[in-house]
Parts: C-alpha cells; structure tokens; sequence
C-alpha cells in the first residue's frame, strides 16, 4: 500500500512541478504569438461551420456577429449546422439565409448520430475551402476573430488553431465568477505556456480552425469520440500537424450557470479526455510518429489530467490507511519537512497559476475569490471520478454514451 | 479554566482562523465590483489607422475655424472641448514663425493647418498634429502623433512617439525613430538608419533608388492541391531548383540561389534564402530567417527571432499585399514590403552589405 502511495505523491508533485513550470514561463519567460502580426494578406477562403442543436437562445447572436467580421465577404462562407434542433433554431438560420443568402448556407440535419462531431462530419459534404473554423452557437466573435484564425494556416506545419475563450456571463454568481478563473487558468497560462515552450496546445473544438488537408489525412471527425477537440488534437500531433494556441484571439462564451449543468459538463470533457488517453497515451509516449520528445511528456500529461482526480482520492485514501496502520511513510524530521513543504507549495500550484492569469489578465478584484476555487475543484474531483467510474462500468456493460448538451441561460434574441 | 469554554474557544478561534482567508472573497462576491467580463477587443481588430481614425473624428470640430482660417489667412487659437489648447493656422509657413522656435521647446498645443504645414527644426510637438494638406517636419523633432490628408516629410534624426498617418506618401529622412504605428494610404519611404515599429501602405520602400514594381504572380498563398513535404532534421534546396511543395523542415533550411518554391515554407530553425530565391507562398522562421538580395516573396513572411532583409527584395505584390513581422528585422535599402512591415522589438534600415 505504502509503495503505491508513492507512485501516487510522485505523480502529484510532476503535475505540481508541470503548474509551477508553466505558470513562470507565463510571466517570466519568451512569449510566443508568431502569427497574431499578420494583418494584411491575400486571405483565403474560409468556410465558418457554427455547431447549433437547439440554440433559439443564441444563435442569431452568433449569426449577426459573423455577418460583421473583417473578411472578405465573398471568401468567407458561414454553415450554420443545425443538428437535429426541435426549437426555432431551423427557423432563425433560414431567416439568415434569407437575408444573407450568399454568405450563409443552412445544414439542416434531421437525423443520424447524436454528438457534435457526428454533426461536423455530416455538414463536411459542403465544405470546399482549405481553412474551416468552428464556433460553438453560444459564441460572438470580435470583428477581428475570423482574420486572427485564419491567419496561422499560412505556416504549412499548422494542422488545428485554437482561440481564447472568456466568459460572458462571468458576474451571475458564485459558479460563474469561478468558472471565470478557472478559464483564466486555463488560457491566460497553461495554454499559453504550452504555445510558448512548443508543447501541445490543445484544440477547444470551439473558437478553433482545422486545415482541411489535415483533417482529411487524419481520417476526418471522429464521430465515436466523446470530446472531438481533445481527439483532433491528438491525432494531429501523431501526424505531424501542430495544434497553435492564440491567446489574443480572444471569444466571448456562455459558462453554465448551475452546478448541475456544470457537472454533466466536466463528467463528459472527463469521460472524452479519457476516452483519448486510453486510445492515443501508449502511442503517443512510446510509438514511432512525428512528435517530439517534449510533445510527447507534455501530451501524456495532458492526456492524464481528469484521471488524476480518481487518483488523487485513492491517493487520499491510501495516506488515511496508511496513518491509521501505524506506517511512517518516511522517518522522522524527513517525513515533517516533505508534508510541511508539500503543503506550502504543492497545494498552491493550480491557485498559483490562477492567480498569476488573473493578475495578467489585469484584474484586480477578482483574485479575492481564489480561496473559493476550493469548492469548485471539491465539486469537480469528485464529479470527474464518478465520471471515471460510470466510464469502467459502461465498457464492461457496453452501454452507449448519451450525449447531454450543455444548456444555455441567455435569454433569446429578439 | 472551564474546559468546556477552552474547547469552544479554540473551535471558535480555529474557525475564525479558516475563515480569514474567506472575508476578502466574501466581501468580493457580495460588492461585485470586478465582474464584468474581460474586455474582449471586439470592434477596432486592431486597425492600424485606429487612432488616426478617431483623431481625425476628433478634429471635426475645428473645421469651421479651419476654414475661415485659410479664407482670411490669419491664425487662431482656443480650446477643445476637453481642455486641450490649439492653435489653428491659416497658412501652413506660420508655424515657423510662431513663438516655438527655440531649441527643445515643448509645445502642448494641438496644431491644425488648413494649407502645407511647414515645422521648425529642433522642437518637441507634444499634442497631436493635423494638417488638411502636407507636413514638411524639420531635423530633429520630436512629434507625438501626426495626421496629414496629403503627404508627410520628416527631417533627419525627427521621432514619433505614438503613430502618423498620411492619405499621401509619408517619408522619413536619414536616422528617424518612429517608435508606435505608421501607415499611409500611398505609400512609405524610409531612408537609412531609420527604425520602425509597425509599418502598413500599399508599398513600404526602404531607400531612395526603392521602385514599387509589379509582379505578375497570382497563384493563391495557401494552395489545397499541394502536398506537404516534411523533412526532420536539416534541408537544402539546390541552387535553380524548382520545389512543387509545401515543405516543412524540423531543422535547418538553406534555399539556393534562384531556387523557386511553389508551396510555402517552414523551418523549425534557422532559414536562408540565397540570392535570386521565388517563394510563391508563404514563409515561415521558428528562429532567425535571412533573405537574401533579389528575393520575390508572395505570402506572410513570419520570423519568431530575427529577420534580415538583403537589397532588392520584393514581399507581396501591389494586388497582394502582404506582411512581414519578426521581433528584430534588418531591412537593407532597396527593399519593398506591399503592406505590412512590423517588428515587434525593433526594426532598422540598415545599408547594403
């Protein structure tokens, strides 16, 4: 039990050891943002598929916001992909269509496999530009997002492009105001610092672009995956293709609003993340492709990220087994020194960085909340190890996944 | 003491204790007052005429007094609505009698002028400048921001603090700083010496003998019909070779001399294009990138290090603009950017080696 405890606090301290990394290279180190200068060029065309199943509430907002990008009109095409919606979604996009109705073709799907990437891989039929961008419906991109997206695929070596996503509705309440900082996180350092020290940068799905030779030789959407973006993500890198992070290309999003929501939301990024550890980590660490060394420890550990939560309970549980049996796990002054210094730096690395990203994100007031985030991870350890669970037990039962949509709170546009 | 109340006690101090931390974030989720959301750029997407756009919004309500200006030849002074003091000339020539002559004088007046402004040598303009027509700049100023509806001139060893912008040709003589943006809706010319920022216009020449030519190219930057060859470790392509491919290269890459290269490029590491080399489409440096003389390049021209720019190269065409952007580049004189010059640290036109 002792020894399995140690592998356990061993893999602990390296994702505590990975935190401080990136969170130093943040506001220490070289930033890289290669592509964000190019801001005159003869722009390709674009094809913008927009993800809506049952989006009455948001979709015109996305609509409206994209019909007034700086592109060019006539190389820009915009696919709403209304997937099997049964509210007025089908309706507001023909209302569109209507109005635009040579920059936006309607996919109507009225039936086939539920799940985005089934979605996205249907509506490819009508996509015949090299560069595709992908925005989820409750999405409102700046004027400048499209040209920003667009611009990394002039780099040959670039398969997938992802964007900075920011809450909107960050104010509303305790969740919100969390979700907030936990994105900030997530964003403003650690997906920044993979940028910067050319790690693996991770497809969001959302606010994102794909080559579309790339996802052809990569075999297209993968319709069996829960999370397509951590999917693409990965077999990209197995085939050469770079995943780019702009934290400038900046999104305004819709973040759930209830724990509820928020906990089917985090179970299925859970269940899709582990999906693609099972499928890709052994290869990916071990197997002969085209990544690097640093890409492949620092996508084992990404892959790795929403197991350590089951682990990190069983971790727990070991050291109250091990306490209560009597076992030193080290000797004497070694033992108090270890857990005082664990306690003092190790507990801290992921407020640490939260921190360090609120402050870069110029912020001021918000950092107070910090403390609070330990109810949000306290929230989210166990949901996403109950999400491990229920994943064991449906693939020794072979029950299917169901595909729960997050749900919206803005109110529809009028 | 009781030992029911020290227990107590210290459950309430132990509590008390836990909580601390907490009362800053209670007192945060109760006033709200940091939670609107980030600021997200969502309008101006980083235009270059940005504030030149809006200064010239700005300067609207002076038009009237500009031009009873120019129909009297007089000149007026006032203040805006905001409190800034300005001086608007009739005649552009007064200002190099107006009481500014004095070496290294400040001068915190906006100064508008219907007709071609002329300025004094050896001042610091610390308000922005408008001029309805051109702006011939003295040696060694100082300016803040200045906005010409025609051309601009600045003399030797002048500086910009902030941005200009010029509907006409806009050019700095020898050994100018301009430190924030710069565009025209002509062109730019810079002498030797100069050092740059972010440059934008329909063509950037460096050096007087610099000729905006045309090039007949019009294959589109990012070709779906080409394969990609990747190669790991280092490449060359031989000199007068003709590459099909996108071509990325995990090491380091040497283009020979008049080489042409259909596709784009990248390199992980240090690029070097040999004299006379055609890159149709784009070309990306992970590290250092050095273009040799008479180079034509189609695409975005990205460096992540440094950038050197030999004589005679051509980047984009007049239908094609393009941009060019590293944190350091070297740009020698007759060199011509259609579109965007940026460095992110420091840019210089430096003479031919």
């Amino acid at each position: 039990m002792i020894y399995v405890l140690y592998v356990i606090v061993s893999v602990i301290c390296i994702y505590t050891a990975r935190h401080y990394w990136f969170t130093l290279n943040r506001l220490f180190g070289f930033q890289r943002h290669p592509y964000i200068d190019i801001d005159t060029a003869d722009w390709p065309p674009v094809t913008v598929l927009v993800a809506a199943h049952n989006e009455e509430k948001v979709v015109a907002n996305i609509l409206s916001a994209l019909m007034t990008v700086k592109y060019p009109e006539d190389k820009m095409l915009v696919i709403p992909v209304n997937d099997r919606s049964t509210d007025r979604t089908r309706e507001i996009i023909d209302e569109f269509v209507e109005r635009f109705p040579t920059r936006i073709r309607a996919f109507h799907r009225k039936e086939g496999k539920g799940g985005k990437a089934a979605a996205l891989k249907d509506a490819m039929e009508l996509v015949e530009t090299e560069v595709i961008l992908i925005f989820d419906a409750d999405y409102i991109p700046g004027a400048g997002l499209v040209r920003q997206l667009t611009a990394p695929f002039f780099d040959p070596e670039v398969g997938g492009v992802m964007g900075r996503v920011v809450p909107m509705n960050c104010g509303t309440n305790l969740l919100t105001r969390l979700l907030d900082l936990e994105r900030s996180g997530g964003y403003q350092v650690d997906q920044q610092a993979r940028m910067n020290l050319r790690l693996v940068p991770q497809h969001g799905g959302t606010v994102a672009g794909v080559r579309l030779s790339a996802l052809r030789e990569i075999g297209g959407w993968n319709d069996t995956s829960l999370t397509e973006d951590t999917d693409l993500t990965y077999r990209l890198l197995l085939h050469g293709w770079k995943t780019v992070y702009q934290n400038r290309s900046e999104c305004y999003e819709e973040v759930p609003e209830t724990w509820p929501v928020r906990i089917k939301q985090i179970k299925r990024w859970a269940k899709g993340h582990n999906q693609a550890m099972v499928t890709y980590g052994l290869h990916l660490l071990l197997g002969r492709h085209r990544a690097s060394l640093r890409e492949r420890i620092d996508g084992t550990l990404l892959l790795g990220v929403y197991i350590m939560a089951p682990f990190t309970l069983v971790g727990w549980a070991l050291a109250l087994g091990v306490f209560y049996q009597g076992v030193a796990p080290l000797h004497g002054i070694i033992a108090i020194l270890s857990v005082t210094a664990y306690a003092a730096i190790g507990n801290l690395a992921a407020f640490f960085e939260i921190a360090a990203a609120v402050r870069l994100d110029g912020s001021r007031k918000r950092v107070c909340l910090v403390p609070f985030l330990i109810l949000g991870f306290a929230v989210s350890i166990f949901a996403v190890s109950w999400a491990a669970v229920s994943q064991v037990k449906d693939a020794l039962t072979g029950a299917e996944f169901h595909w729960d949509k997050t749900e919206r709170f803005r109110k529809a546009a009028s | 003491m009781n030992p029911f109340f020290a227990v107590v006690g210290l459950m309430l101090l132990t509590s008390a204790l836990l909580l601390l931390p907490l009362v800053p974030a209670l007192a945060e989720l109760h006033n709200k007052s940091d939670a609107l959301p980030l600021n997200v750029i969502q309008q101006h997407a980083g235009e270059i005429r940005f504030f030149a756009d809006g200064f010239r919004s700005y300067m609207k309500g002076l038009q009237p007094a500009l031009q009873e200006c120019v129909s009297s030849g007089a000149h007026a002074t006032g203040t805006m609505p905001d409190g800034s003091e300005y001086v608007v000339l009739g005649r552009g020539e007064d200002a190099l009698f107006l009481p500014f002559r004095e070496q290294n004088e400040v001068h915190p007046v906006i100064i508008a002028s219907g007709t071609d402004l002329l300025l004094p040598s050896g001042t610091i303009f610390s308000k922005d400048i408008y001029s309805a027509a051109s702006v011939i700049g003295g040696t060694k100023n100082r300016y803040r921001a200045i906005l010409a509806e025609k051309d601009i001139r600045l003399g030797r060893e002048s500086s910009v603090m902030r941005w200009v912008h010029a509907v006409g040709e806009f050019s700095a003589d020898p050994a100018c700083r301009l430190y924030g943006r710069v565009s025209s809706e002509t062109g730019i010319r810079l002498s030797s010496e100069c050092s740059f920022l972010r440059l934008n216009a329909p063509y950037i020449a460096i050096g007087p003998e610099a000729d905006p030519e045309q090039n007949p190219s019009q294959a589109p930057v990012i070709a779906t019909t080409q394969p990609r060859l990747f190669h790991d470790g280092d490449f060359e392509i031989q000199a007068g070779a003709v590459f099909q491919d996108n071509l990325v290269v995990r090491g380091r890459l040497r283009i020979g001399a008049g080489a042409r290269v259909c596709g784009s490029v990248k390199s992980e590491k240090g690029l070097v294009l040999e004299p006379g080399v055609s890159i149709e489409g784009s070309l990306i440096s992970a590290s250092i990138m050095q273009i040799g003389h008479d180079c034509r390049i189609r695409g975005p021209v990205i460096a992540e290090r440094t950038m050197l720019i030999q004589a005679g190269t051509r980047c984009g065409t007049p239908h094609n603009p393009t941009t060019v952007s590293a944190p350091n580049i070297q740009v020698e004189q007759d060199v011509v950017v259609f579109g965007t010059l940026w460095a992110r640290e420091e840019g210089q036109a430096v003479e031919g080696s």
